[in-house]
């Protein structure tokens, strides 16, 4: 074999594994053992030349790498630093403004009508209260005469004190009625208010189903049939000849609840 | 740390009002969105407190001996909300880019002076709430009974499904699904008791979403999310003086709380508790409070009342009642209630002689300003 296999290796192209493989170096002479020195070294060489060059090719890929992942990695602090946009800023706030007046508008609604039904619901109770503190002031004057006008007739007394023992039970039973109308008319007011909420402020509701209003608790009522019975007999002014203490202290008690 | 000077650049974004908190929460929600579902819908009211709170008490990093209590206070109570550690720097980065932006003079100084203070504070706070990671971070109780007792008062009892501590006195604050993300306040009225019941008196504020929500929709089966008990009302163990309690309107829960307590553990001593409500119809616990002093010889109720000429009940403010029936010097006194009610007690209790240190009071401070809180705030 030549030595010219050895050296079709072209300068420029640099040294392949291959090159590599395929060559053969020529064999020195019978005397000497072994390929021609030269051709040997020419070839170490060239092979330490294409390594130094790969291994700088090498590093500079590598610086390369590096400088690219520290710009990616510049980039990703970067991304996460920028702050929003001043516009994205501007329509959040906008946005969150308008939810804040949809609610504050259906509070306000609630606020407002609960609030006029409690004025009314106590400005009645007020009323009949002084209507009924009014009558019982009258019996109470009535029974003061009749004490001091009377003496004996204990008959007469007794059915007057009954009479009005009953006048303050139609009283009592009045004011109870009273006061369980007005506040079914004001449960009914403040459910409207509650459903509206429910439908100004969506959020607010649970999701699925609508929820049952909370049934109120039972309240010991049984009064409301006889209200205007009551009215009626408690506007006679009471009759009667004679009285004692006894009177007055029951109608008084008539003003203190249960 | 330039104190002086963050407080200087605080005030600047204070002074826009409304625009500084709503840059912020604008720029938290658009940089950490995650956070949106943590704060309620609507944030008109609530809108300044974490934002005033932040400026507060960051600017007061150089008292941190008395911060240090309120922040690790302020880091468990946060769990509840659903907060996490890693939220932290996200509000930090918002805060500081809101401080910039309404500050022409912002300064690399002030940049590091806030976002020192800010680690400071916040590294308390979460490891005040990593200390607490043994307690749930919210209770669930679901609602065992619903009663209403007047047109605005309803009285609930709740139960808990794992137990939560408190003692006699204290409030929770309470969360509903009716009303997400809305917490308020609220004075259990017992003391803890073994099946863990815990009872709540509401009364209904005009417009109020939660406390509506508690009195007119909430019904038995519901879950409410409770969160961890705060308060400075609560009997000394080692004391066994008498009592005097001085309630208005719901303040009467906390009282009931206290007295509970004595009757349950004592020691024995003498009690008397005076209510005040407006009218008659408003005190929603006459049965409840008869067989009270009925089954204590050890208590008196007075029941008073301010605006009702008709009624055989006391007459006047809770506070002139009190003040008929004393001496009280020798009393530990406890007083809940709306603040000009509680105002009025404790300053007539006062100028009575008794020692500002066996005065405790708690004031059922509404969660924001309101119409109704101009002037009178009467039950
Ligand atoms: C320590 C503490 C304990 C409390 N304990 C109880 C309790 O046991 N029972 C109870 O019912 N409440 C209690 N409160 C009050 C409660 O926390 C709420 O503020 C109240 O229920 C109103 O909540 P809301 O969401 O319905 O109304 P919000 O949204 O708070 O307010 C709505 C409107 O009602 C007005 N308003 C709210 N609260 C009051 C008030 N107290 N007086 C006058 N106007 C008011 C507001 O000014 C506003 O205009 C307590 C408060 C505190 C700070
Ligand atoms: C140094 C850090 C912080 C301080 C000093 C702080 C302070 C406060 C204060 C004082 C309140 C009002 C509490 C109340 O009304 O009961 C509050 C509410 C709140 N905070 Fe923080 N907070 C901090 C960090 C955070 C973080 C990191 C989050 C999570 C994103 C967070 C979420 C909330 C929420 C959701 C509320 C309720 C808001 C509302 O009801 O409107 N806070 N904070």
């Amino acid at each position: 074999m030549t030595d010219g296999q050895g050296m079709h290796v072209s300068d420029e192209r640099g040294l392949t594994p291959a090159d590599l493989q395929s060559m053969r170096f020529s064999r020195a002479s019978v005397l000497r053992p072994g390929y021609v020195e030269t051709e040997v070294d020419r070839v170490l060489s060239r092979m330490a030349e294409e390594l130094a060059r790969l291994v700088a090719e090498k590093a500079e890929l590598r610086d390369q790498v590096r400088a690219l992942q520290a710009q990616m990695e510049g980039m990703e602090g970067v991304v996460a630093q920028q702050p929003p946009s001043e516009q994205a800023l501007r329509i959040l706030s906008t946005a969150q403004q308008t939810a804040d007046n949809y609610v504050a508008e259906a509070e306000e609604f609630s606020r407002q009508v609960t609030g006029e039904a409690r004025a009314e619901y106590e400005e009645q109770i007020r009323l009949a209260r002084e209507n009924a503190g009014a009558i019982i002031q009258a019996a109470q004057e009535a029974a003061a005469k009749i004490t001091a006008n009377a003496t004996g007739a204990p008959e007469g007394g007794q059915r007057s004190v009954e009479e009005l023992e009953e006048q303050v039970a139609y009283l009592k039973a009045f004011g109870q009625a009273c006061r369980v109308q007005l506040r079914s008319y004001l449960e009914a007011l403040i459910t409207d208010v509650e459903t509206e909420w429910g439908r100004a402020d969506p959020a607010g509701l649970p999701p699925g189903a609508p929820r049952p209003l909370a049934a109120p608790a039972p309240r010991g009522n049984t009064a409301s049939s006889t209200t205007f019975e009551a009215n009626t007999a408690a506007e006679t002014p009471p009759s009667g000849e004679a009285g004692n203490g006894t009177v007055v202290s029951a109608a008084s008690g008539a003003e203190r609840r249960p | 740390m330039d104190i002086p000077a963050m407080r200087a650049n605080f005030g600047k974004a204070a002074a826009t009002g409304d625009e500084a908190p709503l840059y912020f929460y604008s720029h938290l929600f658009l940089s950490h969105p995650e956070t949106r579902a943590m704060f309620p819908v609507s944030m008109a009211h609530q809108r300044d407190r974490l934002f005033t709170a932040l400026g507060d008490v960051v600017a007061r990093v150089d008292d941190l001996d008395s911060l240090v209590p309120i922040l690790q206070q302020l880091g468990r109570d946060h769990r509840k909300f659903g907060t996490l550690a890693a939220h932290y720097p996200a509000v930090g980065a918002s805060l500081l880019a809101t401080l910039e932006h309404f500050d022409d003079e912002w300064t690399p100084e002030l940049a590091k002076d806030w976002t020192e203070a800010y680690t400071l504070v916040s590294q308390v706070m979460i490891e005040a709430a990593d200390e607490a990671a043994g307690q749930p971070a919210w209770w669930d109780a679901a609602v065992v009974a619903h009663e209403r007792r007047t047109i605005d008062v309803a009285v609930l009892r709740v139960r808990p499904r794992t137990p939560l501590p408190y003692a006699a006195g204290q409030s929770v604050s309470l969360e509903t699904d009716l009303r997400p993300r809305l917490w308020r306040y609220y004075s259990p009225a017992n003391a803890p008791r073994p099946d863990g019941l815990l009872e709540f008196h509401v009364k209904a504020r005009d417009g109020g979403p939660v406390s509506s929500a508690l009195v007119r929709r909430v019904g038995v089966g519901d879950v409410l999310r409770l969160g961890p008990p705060m308060g400075h009302l609560a009997l000394d163990p080692e004391s066994d003086r008498d009592l005097l309690l001085v309630a208005g309107g719901m303040g009467l829960a906390p009282m009931k709380a206290l007295l509970d307590q004595v009757a349950r553990q004592g020691p024995s001593r003498r009690v008397d508790l005076f209510v005040g409500f407006r009218t008659e119809d408003h005190v929603y616990d006459a049965p409840e409070l008869r067989r009270l002093e009925q089954e204590h010889p050890w208590l008196t109720v007075t029941v008073a009342v301010s605006h009702d000429k008709n009624s055989s009940l006391a007459q006047g403010d809770v506070g002139e009642v009190v003040m008929r029936h004393g001496p009280w010097l020798s009393r530990e006194v406890f007083v809940a209630g709306p603040a000009p009610m509680v105002d009025d007690t404790v300053s007539r209790l006062l100028r009575d002689g008794v020692p500002r240190q066996r005065l405790h009071s708690e004031i059922f401070a509404p969660s924001r300003p309101g119409p109704s809180v101009d002037g009178e705030v009467t039950e």
